[in-house]
């Protein structure tokens, strides 16, 4: 029961950071549509709008700019893109339907990644205690509290 | 010339063959005669392709346009320069190269160990041999680089404009170095499962090889990067296209590899994980050949004949199966006493550092290939761009830079509080430090401005943590020997070179991290449309744009520059010429950009649009710190050159850990 609170925290938490990456100042409204798009030219060349530089992607940069200034909206402007070239003009997947496991799975998988290295550490120091009990009764060396205490330090400062 | 070329191929791919069997057949045998025999092939094998090569290199340089090869990637008019490096411009010269550099890798090895550990070496080269026959059967039967045209045009069509640029002739070849550098490792770690000698000494034979490829493929990297920031002329470096990705992960797996052999070598423990590791480094080498060459994710990089995607599937299956049955075939050789002191260790921090480095893997690897498992399902092809691996990989990067921090200054076996508060203090002060500092100057305004500010605030804390190393090893040494700060300094270094060559790797990493936060997060830039004597301002750069001037450079290619005066402070600073270049026959123009790099920031100019009255479109970006990230380069590659560097002390401390065992556990021959 921990574990699941522990890891539906975790996958919270990521979820939380990787939300849009929110793009400030003038001219923001252009950018944001230029991340959101793919270049669709027709030389097919695969770029995010935002870093062509054909001359397609130029043409369009100033056909979205004059859309924002007649006042459509970014979402509005992706919405017809989409309508228009389907999914594939998007620079990423959307967050809903089959999509969010794209942006889920890598998070899963590295929680759970993480869970599963917790269990073999634990293994691992559970083997070396048992391997220490195991070891037959030696007579313990009644090492006074100063070298106890000296060795400790010097055990901390080594580098092996 | 092509005749001797095509011949000494085929050549190559017999003798490649027949040095495989014949090796296995030795090893297996205990064949001394059939051993003998086999160990001509790796010099037959490099020789016929070396041969091969200059072959094809010569019908560049004299224009031997019978050659559909030399027709597609060059012409009279191309500069000897890139008529070199037009060899690796398109799908045959590059896997003709490929396989130059992997005949070139197994000759070196050949060479280093024909008279080593004969359990192991007849196998690791015939597994590399194996590689090479791959390669050679491509070439010869697929994507011949010497096919011939029949009446052979007086001209050819010339190299992509955006292939001529320095940094063509630098990054695939370090890229390249790189990829098939991995080879190496994999085939002694293959040798090793085969021939059932599983303890840490096919790493320490491999281990230089495995720093050099990831040299090479760390270089590559940032090559490329820079060649798209000059180059394609939209400000960016790195735009996390599919080719770029292939490049990334089998560097991020080998990362993590170079970390866990760290503890088998020293503890024996991670036999089967750092086997699985290299396996999947190689897999990866071959899965973005794979990409480059299937056409099957759509890439900038993909080449214009990508038909042999199926072949490097096939090949890569083979390999994953074989390679996965034979370490499930060898489970019980590689189990190892795991044991570990205490959960606050650096063999803790290592496997979390393991972890994080394959989540960025699998994250990136995720992304390149959901466009096809969205197609499968779905039916719907989708993109997967840079929004999506920004937003997944920054925080995880972020996980994986405070571990670089955490890492030098975790004591190996067990940590203990004393030792942590310790070790801790300082790093935690500068990360609060910087924290404080940074908060009143830097913007804090959106989720991209709060990661970089987390970045620098960890860089801090990173950068503590490896100079206190520095400073405890010198300050150590002073007390003992009465040495200066620099000699004390240097002696440290160069008596640990792998520990403290990899504290300076890890320098620059940090650099490179301040270099990426900085530019994606405060960079700015605007687009003008000008006329002459026109001004405008940007981040307290006055630019006005003077001239625009063309030139005939050449019978294809003609020259638009202009001419921007750079003023700060009401002085002129500098004056940038960004261009565009046309070439003939080519549909889009090539931009030309001009940089004023500085350790503070870029002055990034292109030249986006003109006019016949010589009106431009002028775009400038000014991108702070990314000069950092080329420092960071430059300081991996200095810190990777200590860590390889041979190291007598380290093989006399090997030795005497060896005869230490020894003697506490002889052997039954000494008993």
């Amino acid at each position: 029961m921990k574990t699941i609170k522990i890891l539906t925290v975790l996958i919270a938490l990521m979820w939380v950071s990787m939300g849009p990456v929110s793009v400030a100042g003038a001219g923001a409204l252009l950018q944001d549509l230029e991340n959101q798009l793919m270049c669709k030219c027709d030389d097919k060349c695969g770029k995010v709008l935002i870093n062509c530089t054909c001359s397609t992607s130029d043409k369009t940069r100033a056909k979205f700019s004059k859309m924002l200034e007649s006042g459509i909206t970014v979402e509005q402007i992706v919405k017809m893109q989409v309508d228009e070239y389907g999914e594939t003009v998007l620079s990423a997947p959307s967050k809903f339907g089959f999509n969010l496991t794209a942006w889920m799975t890598p998070f899963v998988a590295l929680v759970a990644g993480g869970f599963g290295v917790r269990k073999v550490l634990q293994s691992w120091v559970g083997n070396k205690n048992d391997s220490d009990s195991a070891e037959s009764p030696v007579v313990e060396a009644k090492v006074s509290e100063k070298y106890s205490k000296r060795l400790k330090d010097e055990l901390d400062g080594i580098e092996l | 010339m092509n005749d001797i070329g095509e011949f000494t191929l085929l050549v190559a791919l017999a003798t490649a063959l027949y040095g495989c069997v014949a090796y296995v057949m030795s090893a297996r045998g205990n064949r001394i005669d059939l051993y003998l025999s086999a160990d001509k092939t790796p010099f037959i094998v490099w020789a016929c392709v070396t041969i091969s090569s200059i072959c094809l290199w010569t019908a560049f340089l004299t224009d031997d346009f019978s050659l559909q090869y030399v027709w597609a990637y060059s012409n009279i008019e191309l500069d000897t320069f890139y008529k070199f490096s037009s060899f690796w411009g398109g799908q045959k010269g590059s896997l003709l190269f490929w396989t130059l550099l992997l005949t070139t890798y197994m000759l070196v090895v050949y060479f280093q160990n024909r008279s080593k550990n004969l359990r192991v070496v007849p196998y690791a080269m015939a597994i590399m041999l194996a590689v090479v026959v791959f390669f050679l059967f491509l070439i010869n039967f697929s994507t011949n680089p010497f096919e011939r045209i029949p009446l052979p045009p007086e001209d050819g069509r010339g190299l992509n404009p955006l292939l001529q640029n320095y940094w063509m002739v630098i990054h695939p070849p370090t890229l390249y170095l790189g990829y098939v550098g991995f080879t190496v490792p994999f085939a002694f770690a293959v040798a090793a499962l085969i021939s059932k000698n599983l303890d840490d000494s096919w790493i320490r034979l491999t281990r230089k090889w495995t720093l050099i490829s990831w040299f090479f493929l760390c270089m590559g990297n940032l090559f490329g990067a820079s060649w798209a920031y000059v180059e394609l002329g939209w400000g960016g470096y790195w735009a996390w296209d599919p080719v770029e990705n292939a490049a990334f992960m089998p560097l991020l797996i080998a990362t993590a590899f170079l970390h866990s052999v760290m503890i088998q070598e020293k503890k024996d423990m991670m036999k089967v994980w750092n086997m699985s590791l290299i396996l999947l480094t190689f897999s990866m080498t071959i899965f973005g050949t794979f990409i480059t060459r299937s056409g099957l994710i759509q890439s900038v990089h993909t080449f214009d004949e990508a038909t042999l995607g199926y072949y490097f599937l096939a090949f890569l299956f083979v390999i994953m199966a074989a390679c996965t049955a034979l370490i499930i075939a060898r489970l019980p050789l590689l189990k190892s006493a795991n044991e570990l002191d205490s959960f606050l260790s650096r063999e803790s921090s290592f496997l979390f550092n393991n972890l994080v480095l394959l989540g960025i893997a699998f994250a990136t690897f995720w992304g390149t290939i959901f466009p096809i498992i969205s197609e499968a399902v779905r039916g719907v092809k989708i993109t997967v761009g840079p929004p999506f691996y920004n937003q997944v990989n920054v925080p995880i990067g972020l996980a994986l830079l405070a571990l670089i921090g955490i890492g030098p200054v975790i004591a190996w076996r067990r940590a203990t509080l004393s030792n942590l508060k310790k070790n801790f203090l300082r790093p935690v002060i500068a990360g609060i430090v910087a924290a404080v500092a940074l908060y009143p100057f830097v913007p804090l305004g959106n989720r991209a401005e709060i990661y970089t500010y987390v970045t620098f605030v960890l860089c801090a804390f990173v950068l503590t943590s490896i100079l206190t190393e520095f400073y405890k090893g010198t300050v150590s040494r002073m007390g003992l020997h009465e040495e200066s700060v620099v000699g004390a300094l240097t002696t440290v270094t160069w008596r640990n070179k792998r520990r403290y060559g990899g504290y300076i790797v890890h320098i620059g990493v940090v650099l490179i991290f301040a270099g990426i936060a900085g530019s994606q997060a405060y960079g700015t830039h605007t687009e003008k449309h000008l006329k002459l004597g026109d001004s405008f301002e940007i981040r307290g750069y006055t630019i006005t744009y003077e001239k625009l001037v063309a030139i005939e450079a050449t019978s294809i290619k003609t020259r638009i520059i202009a001419q921007l005066a750079v003023e700060r402070d009401g002085k002129r600073y500098w004056t940038g010429h960004p261009e565009k270049e046309f070439y003939k026959g080519q549909n889009q123009p090539v931009s030309e950009v001009d940089v004023l790099s500085t350790w503070k920031e870029d002055l990034y100019m292109i030249l986006a649009d003109f006019r016949e009255d010589e009106s431009a479109t002028i775009k400038v970006y000014v991108n702070p710190m990314v000069s950092w990230m080329w420092t960071g380069g430059w300081v991996i590659a200095f810190g990777t050159m200590i860590s390889m560097w041979p190291d007598r002390l380290e093989q006399r401390r090997r030795l005497d850990r060896v005869r230490k065992q020894e003697q506490l556990f002889p052997s039954p021959a000494q008993e």
